[in-house]
């Protein structure tokens, strides 16, 4: 009996306080993805790395926005986002109490400006994005005249590239046509 | 919203019968007045039991639930709380509605797990629900994959109102003028590219970029000392021999890389 007791003593108390005393969590644990709005380029990497669908993008052609929004009642705490934002945008901390009484709180939603092409003035990719691409080439020293050019490759929706591309090819071919003949 | 966040259990002849103001009531005064252990009955509608594993774990003298009086038993007869783990499979549903009607009035439900809050990763399996408040009425959401006993503790404190909930809902709009410069501004991008892929390779995606991160940020900072003096005091500091070895196959094809032979980089 008193051998016991001297055991008891010597342990000491195993329970952890929490709630009542903060819990230290192990480095490396993936908690909470907490996203940076003003960093996020709105280019869906994330979403599309997302293995259970927590994350999504959705367009509104209307308005010209699109909206990222997290469930995190569906999120699985992967960090593939984490892994794949080229902006560093989206880091999992090491929260973990996330329950709630209202289901609407577990939900973060960000607005991002869609650019509008300058052909056909239709929405089609968010404006911070191509800012960071013309960035990332400029970087990379391509120089002033050719990023103009660029810039207005980029400000085009893929259809117009499309029918000009087909446009100016047509023009080739019909130039060529008397050499051929 | 309101198409990310689906019913509380709206539509089923259980949420609307518990909707009613009478129940609400009963709840508020089961919550108020309680002078005994609250009594958990545990639910798994199809889930893959790592969630119950975490229910378990939080049951452990670690964690100690019991000592809020939490206690789980095994009929739904004696329950105060209704626990409910798992996507809500369709073999699953009518178990878990029957569980619903057996505890007593006033009750409270609480959805366990990614699974449990919303289907989490199988939400769109085919006979699969997505969640329990899809067909009950949910007071208590306790989302991860699965929650930790900690998470286990936090949600079930919430739920008999000893802690107040720290989650909001954030709506960003963007700013105008706002831009983004790429990351790293001194670092080609082929070399950068060339780094993160070793460094994933190596030590696998999520620890990979934090490696990669970690040795480009040596090579933008601005210290006089050579790079691989930086790196040295770094590994050191840190002794860990998987890190040693990634970050010098790092520093190797940093070193080997075109651009870099000839500068000042050593």
């Amino acid at each position: 009996m008193l051998k016991l007791l001297r055991e008891v003593l010597k342990v000491g108390e195993a329970t952890h306080p929490y709630p009542f005393a903060p819990l230290p969590v192990a480095p490396g644990f993936r908690g909470r993805p907490q996203h940076a709005p003003e960093a996020c380029i709105a280019c869906a990497a994330c979403a599309a790395a997302c293995p259970s669908n927590a994350l999504a993008l959705t367009n509104d052609l209307v308005r010209g926005t699109r909206t990222w929004s997290l469930l995190y009642a569906r999120c699985i705490f992967c960090g593939r986002c984490e892994e794949v934002c080229p902006t560093g945008a989206i880091t999992l901390t090491q929260e973990f109490e996330l329950a709630v009484m209202n289901k609407a709180d577990l939900v973060a939603q960000a607005d991002y400006r869609l650019a509008a092409c300058r052909v056909c003035g239709r929405y089609f990719a968010p404006a911070k994005e191509i800012g960071y691409t013309l960035a990332l080439l400029q970087q990379n020293g391509l120089p002033g005249d050719q990023l103009e050019a660029r810039r207005a490759l980029l400000e085009t929706c893929p259809e117009c590239r499309r029918g000009r591309n087909a446009a100016h090819i047509a023009g080739l071919v019909e130039a060529r046509q008397p050499e051929v003949a | 919203m309101s198409s990310l966040v689906r019913g509380n259990g709206a539509g089923t002849a259980v949420g609307d019968a518990a909707a009613n103001g009478h129940l609400a009531a009963l709840k508020g005064a089961l919550l108020k007045d309680i002078r005994r252990s609250v009594y958990v009955y545990r639910v798994d509608c199809g889930g893959c039991n790592g969630c119950e594993i975490e229910i378990f774990a939080a049951l452990t003298p670690l964690f100690d639930a019991e000592r809020f009086g939490i206690k789980v038993v095994a009929s739904p007869r004696h329950a105060d709380v209704l626990l409910y783990t798992g996507a809500v499979t369709r073999a699953m549903r009518l178990p878990a509605l029957r569980a619903y009607r057996a505890a007593p009035d006033p009750k409270i439900c609480v959805s366990y797990g990614a699974c449990g809050c919303s289907g989490g990763i199988f939400h769109d399996l085919y006979g699969v629900w997505g969640g329990t408040d899809m067909i009950l009425p949910i007071d208590v959401y306790i989302p991860g994959c699965p929650p930790t006993p900690a998470a286990t503790l936090y949600g079930f404190a919430m739920a008999l109102g000893l802690l107040t909930q720290k989650l909001k809902a954030t709506h960003y709009v963007q700013g105008e003028a706002e831009r983004v410069e790429p990351r790293w501004p001194r670092v080609p991008s082929p070399l950068r590219v060339t780094l993160e892929r070793e460094a994933r390779r190596m030590a696998g995606y999520w620890r990979g970029r934090q490696i990669a991160d970690q040795f480009l940020s040596f090579l933008s900072a601005d210290d006089p000392r050579p790079l691989a003096e930086q790196l040295k005091a770094y590994l050191d500091q840190q002794a860990d021999p998987r890190l040693t070895e990634i970050m010098n196959r790092l520093l190797a094809i940093y070193l080997a890389f075109p651009a870099v032979t000839g500068s000042s980089a050593s």
